[in-house]
């Protein structure tokens, strides 16, 4: 074997990685600051064609929740000395969104928002604008009196419509 | 939020041509067509598709035709008649009905805020808390990140759930604070006018109760930490003469605020707060009745035991005392000079009229303050000088 620059640059890299006393390798070991951002976690990935329908929601990256996007569960859970109940309330939290995810199937055109105000369980978002209308009221009384019996309090649906596209932000 | 389309695979655009011309014919297909009827006609043999033929079929959306949301429309031909297969092809006239059953576009009202009069009343359209509702909001908000290189402005109201999100205080407006307040006005009665000064209040009802409430969005309404009870009381509404007070806060330890006279206890070692709140009051009872009784062993009390300063039994008194009366004593000795101070002293033969002059007094006095507010360098200064004019006579 030839001994190049590129060989001795390769040998070198070789012997800094070697496990052997600290001594031989560390004046050129630098350490810094760990950039504790795993910015690959929850974020949506991108089309070749950029023809993805994003909402807002989903287009602002998880670690900027309460920067440019707010929580999608509003409650004292997290206050201090507040934290009797938010184990069960982060439960109900997912048992409620299981529940909105299989009564309003492709309904729902952003998360499900719930909100808890007092004893009171909220829970709000954007539906698609459908023709059957009776189909909305049915479902909305049908989760507040199925949800109030499940989590024995009372259960409020506050949804709004829109247009399958208007919530639409951008496309990637 | 992808909308779903329906799966077109297997079926694609030439086939159906093909087919549409009748050669590779599945059984089973809905509805096969020549189209090239009137070249058939002339010369009698399998013609090859014209370039007009070829042009309609571009015009066909074959996904639709192929998903069977749309049939094609096969123009009459005695020769060549449509191929009907029992049960799978789709006569005409169903077409029509089909068609026809077809819903119109979805008609849209105003929203509500375009309907809206100006002099309408507020609280009759937002009465309760609701979450933010784009059609209803009158004026023009926006909420969301635009990047500072975009010039386009943040989302409007309508589709923006991010305003969904945060609460709103579109329900409590001073027109409806008015509204509640006028609701709720008959079950109020008004103060009583004898009790209007906070004073005369702490005199009539010297005992402050605290307890507090808790609502919480939990699986139980019961919070462990309601059963906290808290009784506050200012000192001086209890009858204490100087041993039972000074006993009273030496019960109570750090109970007491120096600084505000007030006395805080707590209570929560019972599950319920009717059973702390009776207990905290047993214990003050205690405490008063306690530290009125006078027991055999409190005479055996000596400077270090006393929380206030007491110039009796301080070691000091004595020493001055005694340190005076030497000088005084060799003052009558031949050649020996005394402060000038010390001279008017009255006769060393009574240690209580010495104690009642001018010099000790003082002496006394900044002694005490010294105990009391802590050492200080003004207050040492002062110490210096008194104690240097009592012995010096500087």
């Amino acid at each position: 074997m030839a001994i190049t620059p590129g060989t001795l640059k390769i040998l070198a890299l070789r012997q800094l990685v070697r496990p052997g006393p600290l001594y031989s390798w560390s004046q050129s070991f630098s350490t810094s600051l760990i950039h504790e951002k795993n910015i690959r976690a929850g974020q949506v990935k991108g089309t070749a064609n950029k023809n993805k329908p994003l909402t807002y929601e989903q287009s602002q990256y998880p670690h900027l929740m309460g920067v440019t996007k707010s929580w999608n569960s509003w409650n004292t859970s997290n206050l201090d000395g507040e934290m009797a109940f938010a184990p069960h309330t982060t439960a109900e939290d997912t048992f409620i969104r299981k529940f909105m995810l299989g009564a309003w199937h492709d309904l729902f055109l952003t998360e499900v928002i719930i909100k808890r105000r007092q004893n009171m369980v909220i829970v709000a978002g954007f539906v698609k604008r459908v023709p059957q209308t009776r189909m909305l009221y049915f479902l909305k009384g049908f989760t507040e009196e199925l949800l109030s019996h499940f989590l024995k309090r009372p259960v409020t649906v506050e949804i709004q419509t829109a247009g399958l596209r208007d919530l639409i932000h951008k496309y990637v | 939020m992808a909308a779903s389309i329906g799966s077109f695979s297997t079926f694609s655009k030439w086939t159906c041509i093909s087919q549409l011309l009748g050669r590779n014919y599945p059984i089973g297909y809905t509805c096969i067509v020549r189209h090239c009827s009137a070249n058939a006609k002339e010369n009698k043999k399998p013609a090859s598709p014209t370039p007009d033929e070829v042009r309609e079929w571009k015009k066909i959306n074959w996904r639709a035709y192929a998903t069977g949301r749309v049939r094609l429309q096969v123009p009459e031909d005695p020769d060549f008649p449509v191929m009907l297969i029992p049960g799978h092809s789709v006569l005409p006239q169903v077409l029509e009905k089909r068609e026809q059953a077809k819903r119109p576009p979805m008609k849209l009202t105003q929203p509500r805020y375009r309907r809206m009069l100006p002099e309408q009343d507020w609280t009759d359209v937002w009465p309760t808390a609701h979450t933010f509702k784009w059609s209803v909001v009158p004026f023009p908000v926006r909420q969301g990140f635009v990047k500072p290189t975009e010039s386009a402005l943040p989302r409007e109201k309508y589709g923006n759930a991010e305003l969904m999100k945060i609460p709103n205080f579109l329900h409590l407006t001073p027109q409806h604070v008015q509204k509640h307040c006028a609701a709720i006005k008959k079950f109020c009665t008004p103060w009583p006018k004898a009790l209007e000064d906070d004073t005369v209040c702490d005199k009539h009802f010297p005992l402050r109760v605290i307890t507090r409430d808790y609502v919480a969005d939990g699986p139980t309404m019961r919070d462990p930490r309601a059963r906290f009870v808290t009784i506050q009381l200012k000192l001086s509404s209890l009858k204490l003469d100087e041993h039972a007070k000074d006993k009273f806060l030496k019960l109570v330890g750090d109970r007491y605020n120096k600084e505000t006279d007030v006395l805080t206890l707590e209570a929560d070692r019972c599950p319920v707060r009717k059973q702390n709140y009776e207990y905290t009051l047993y214990l003050l009872t205690a405490l008063y009745h306690e530290s009125w009784k006078q027991e055999p062993w409190e005479a055996d009390q000596t400077e270090v035991d006393m929380i206030k300063f007491e110039w009796p039994l301080t070691t000091a008194k004595a020493k001055v005392l005694d340190t005076i009366i030497k000088i005084k004593q060799a003052q009558q000795e031949k050649g020996s000079k005394v402060p000038k101070i010390l001279e008017d002293l009255p006769d060393t033969s009574s240690p209580d009229l010495i104690e009642k002059t001018e010099i000790i007094q003082e002496y006394k006095e900044v002694l005490s303050e010294l105990y009391e507010h802590g050492e200080d360098v003004h207050q040492l200064e002062k110490y210096k000088n008194t104690t240097k004019k009592l012995l010096i006579g500087l």
